[in-house]
């Protein structure tokens, strides 16, 4: 229903700025029913081919069709664009109703239907999405999750034939994320509405009939999940990432020259009983000593070392710490209750939770933004019940928000980072100096002088994150320093956050990526419902798929394959946190047993 | 998360005060605040306190919040009645000084302070507590729609008036954001001269204002891609429609007018200020 022929499209022809060529002849279709994903890294394209699709922009060559209509034909223009419904990024900027039902309203009331077929669309359209509790509930009460299903039901009061998702779920937790896609796979079995997905998360690729890799505006790769996934380094080479039972599998094919198809691995039970079949063969047959595939799984932080410390200095020591508030519906809330624990100088501390579960308020309690009421909060040896202690411990210790680009504000990106030693009383030549430490170490030097509002949304948070370093802070908190990133960008961002504690610092991170924080921390605090669930070493942590469970988290996908085989290797070091890693280590488990 | 409800301090409820048409209880709270105002004669101020008293225990809203409404102009009240009482001439009662209490100066004082309470409750009374700001603005709309002929764009004027509205708590979780996110830098906004403050005031607004921009860019596109293309031939959703307690209180409005412009001028003077 949806053709693409021969497609471009360029940015900033007008304003005098260097043209960037967004699309670059680019041919598809998108089949009645079928479920597409457009998977690329930030700035490939894919936004702007979706943008394309439904005539918000139109193609400077080529032609786009929907059902046989032209986008650029005024005519037509609406007609497509209610047969193809978009649903944004930012759950907050495309809701315009005061209330569920009202937003609901807002397509058909634009079709001119009576008022009696708005409000039965209206009924409908909250019965499919599941929010018909909510029909009265104002937009800024909901949860991420549900204001994109309230945006998904906005689109399905208009019956269209078409949903695009343009990287509908970025800006949302992993439990939000699945809760939509749920909602997704659930509108699309009982009705013949197309899917076509932008996003970088291959979870979601994973589901699609049909998955498109766009490259710089170009399709580089393209085939069933199964076929395109299969090619692992290509796709890894876009900066995206590879499920990692299809990688392991794939790996220990590769080394052990097996025959395989891409089918067959697709599936995590599929991909385990293929490697089962592999060893099986194998350890029946000759020798293995062709089996090393020559990599080393070397020392890494994060698995053992924690353990071997000697006793270092406690930086924070927080004691049965409790916060209570009133919600806006006028029910009282108890964010936190009864927490305690410490964290050591030089430390990597992941607090990681369900969304709600308070990692945010435990950490606003840690730089005093909120004041403790019951427990205590010891920051460097002091006691942060006094307020005065508070302003002086903001020297100390930095918090960065989620999002932390929305509280950029000055001309130059220099000027910005400069903003907290200013704030701090540093002399001129102090607060060059941090600036320059804090912009090299975040590798924005060359952009000092640009203004942060230029910039990519990558580009910003790195600009934001040397604002903070800049006060040269002992300890570093950040919320979900991640949120939004794609693959590629989380990795770097995660290999440069590790050389700050390097340096000295000690460093909280807040997450619900239990994959990231096992290879990264030190130490892992566990909360669910404002209670420690569980305080140890990732190994620790991550020993038990059920209780991981328990708390909404998820078990390392490594981990989870590799416990597979513990029945045939019962010696096998299941924390490994890479598929290369875990490849190598069931080869060396065949190759010793 | 926590977004602090300032504006839609509306309380729920089912009064018939509450299901008054929002476009009468605009009109009438207009109405009662000039007809307040002008009052003189205390006898027909009596029957506007009268009146006040009636209404609230109608609209059954506790007695503190409506208190609480007039808090804000307390200060101009006190001012005003200050003024009254050492300022007009008359019959003296009481001397510190050079400062003379007359007896036309207290009832003056009282009369005024009685006057602009009222007023105060009785707007209250009718918009802000028992009318939801999304229902004041329809009746903007609904109230507007004849300047249509004089090119007055009044669709467009009251979508905007709707977002703003819908987005106002979401502003103020996103300001409340950006300050904690700037003190946490070291930003003060408690302490420190003038100049450091208003260079604080920078830090929130510029973000606020930016991001708002992006925010009108991101709901523009994604009210394109619903369809939509201004509001001529578009559904009305919400459609205002006046009922019986709506004549009723629209007679009851026009009698106290009345009261005030024909009655007051002709009766025996008993107090007149």
């Amino acid at each position: 229903m949806i053709h693409f022929k021969d497609v471009s499209y360029t940015y900033g022809a007008e304003e005098g700025q260097l043209p960037i060529r967004a699309v670059d002849h680019v041919s598809f279709h998108v089949k009645k029913g079928s479920h597409v994903a457009l998977l690329g890294r930030n700035g490939s394209g894919k936004s702007t081919i979706a943008r394309l699709i439904n005539g918000l922009l139109l193609p400077d060559e080529g032609s786009v069709l929907v059902n046989g209509m032209d986008t650029t034909d005024s005519l037509d223009i609406f007609e497509i664009r209610r047969i193809c419904g978009m649903v944004f990024q930012n759950p907050d900027n495309q809701l315009i109703g005061a209330t569920v039902a009202d937003d609901i309203a807002f397509g058909p009331c634009n079709l001119e239907l009576p008022i009696d077929e708005v409000n039965a669309r209206v009924d409908e359209a909250l019965r499919s999405s599941g929010l018909t509790a909510l029909r009265d509930r104002a937009p800024h009460n909901l949860s991420g999750g549900q204001k994109q299903k309230l945006a998904i039901a906005s689109i399905l009061a208009m019956e269209p034939e078409c949903i695009i998702l343009d990287e509908a779920t970025s800006m949302l937790d992993p439990m939000s994320r699945r809760s939509v896609m749920e909602l997704i796979l659930e509108l699309k079995e009982k009705s013949d509405i197309s899917i076509v997905q932008i996003t970088h998360h291959m979870e979601e690729a994973v589901l699609a009939d049909y998955v498109y890799v766009i490259s710089d505006g170009s399709i580089v790769l393209e085939g069933t999940p199964a076929e395109v996934f299969d090619q692992f380094e290509r796709v890894r080479a876009e900066g995206l990432s590879v499920p990692v039972h299809i990688e392991i599998a794939r790996r220990i094919a590769d080394t052990t020259d097996t025959y395989y198809r891409p089918e067959d691995i697709f599936s995590f039970e599929g991909a385990v009983s293929f490697v089962r079949g592999v060893i099986e063969s194998r350890t029946s047959s000759e020798s293995t000593g062709d089996l090393d595939a020559g990599y080393e799984i070397g020392e890494r932080r994060g698995v053992d070392n924690a353990s071997q410390d000697l006793d270092r200095e406690r930086v924070i020591e927080i004691s049965n710490l409790s916060f209570d508030y009133v919600s806006d519906a006028g029910e009282p809330v108890r964010a936190l209750e009864d927490v305690s624990f410490s964290v050591e100088k030089g430390e990597i501390l992941g607090i990681l939770g369900h969304t709600g579960s308070g990692k945010s308020t435990l950490i606003q309690h840690i730089n005093g933004i909120i004041p403790s009421k019951k427990g205590t909060v010891v920051v460097l040896g002091r006691d942060l019940s006094d307020r005065k202690t508070v302003r002086d411990i903001r020297r100390h210790v930095g918090l960065l928000f989620q999002y932390p680009e929305d509280q950029l504000f000055e001309e130059t990106v220099a000027l910005d980072i400069a903003f907290a030693p200013k704030q701090l009383n540093r002399t001129p030549k102090e607060v060059e100096r941090a600036v320059l430490s804090a912009a090299r170490r975040l590798g924005v030097e060359s952009i000092l002088h640009r203004s942060p509002f230029e910039l990519s949304g990558g580009q910003r948070r790195r600009v934001a994150i040397a604002g903070v370093l800049a006060a040269e802070p002992d300890i570093i908190m950040m919320d979900e320093p991640a949120a939004g990133l794609d693959p590629s960008g989380r990795d770097e961002l995660f290999s440069d956050l590790v050389t700050l504690v390097d340096e000295g610092a000690t460093l909280l991170i807040v997450s619900h990526d239990m994959e990231t924080m096992a290879c990264l921390c030190d130490r892992i605090l566990i909360l669910n419902n404002g209670k420690v669930a569980g305080y140890g070493t990732p190994r620790e942590m991550t020993s038990s798929a059920d209780f991981l469970q328990s708390v909404s988290l998820d078990i390392p996908s490594s981990k989870r394959f590799l416990n597979c085989f513990v029945d045939l290797f019962p010696g096998l070091d299941t924390n490994c946190y890479t598929a290369e890693e875990a490849a190598c280590a069931l080869l060396r488990a065949v190759a010793e047993g | 998360m926590k977004s602090r409800s300032m504006l839609g301090r509306s309380v729920p409820g089912t009064s018939l005060i509450h299901r008054l048409d929002a476009r009468v209880k605009f009109i009438g709270a207009i109405v009662l605040m000039v007809a307040t105002l002008s009052a003189r004669d205390v006898r027909i101020l009596a029957v506007f306190l009268l009146w006040t008293i009636t209404v609230m225990l109608i609209s059954r809203i506790k007695l503190k919040l409506i208190m609480r409404s007039v808090r804000p102009l307390l200060f101009i009240i006190i001012f005003a009645t200050l003024l009254h009482l050492f300022t007009v001439e008359g019959h003296v009662i009481l001397q510190l000084g050079t400062i003379k209490v007359t007896r036309e100066g207290l009832i003056s004082g009282g009369m005024t302070a009685l006057r602009l309470v009222l007023m105060v409750v009785n707007t209250s009374l009718f918009l802000t507590l028992t009318t939801t700001p999304l229902a004041i603005a329809d009746a903007l709309e609904s109230l507007l729609s004849p300047l249509r002929h004089l090119r007055f764009p009044v669709h467009e004027f009251a979508m905007m008036m709707s977002i703003a509205l819908r987005f106002v708590p979401t502003l103020l979780d996103e300001a409340d954001k950006i300050m904690k996110a700037q003190s946490s830098r070291g930003a003060d906004y408690d302490t420190g001269g003038p100049l450091r403050r208003i260079r604080g005031l920078v830090s929130i607004l510029v973000p606020l204002f930016i991001s708002s921009f992006r925010r009108a860019d991101d709901l523009a596109v994604a009210m394109e891609a619903r369809c939509y293309r201004g509001g001529v031939a578009r559904t009305r959703l919400h459609t205002l429609k006046l009922s019986v307690i709506d004549v009723i209180f629209s007679v009851i409005l026009i009698i106290l007018l009345l009261l005030v412009i024909v009655v007051e001028p002709y009766l025996p003077p008993l107090i007149a200020v």
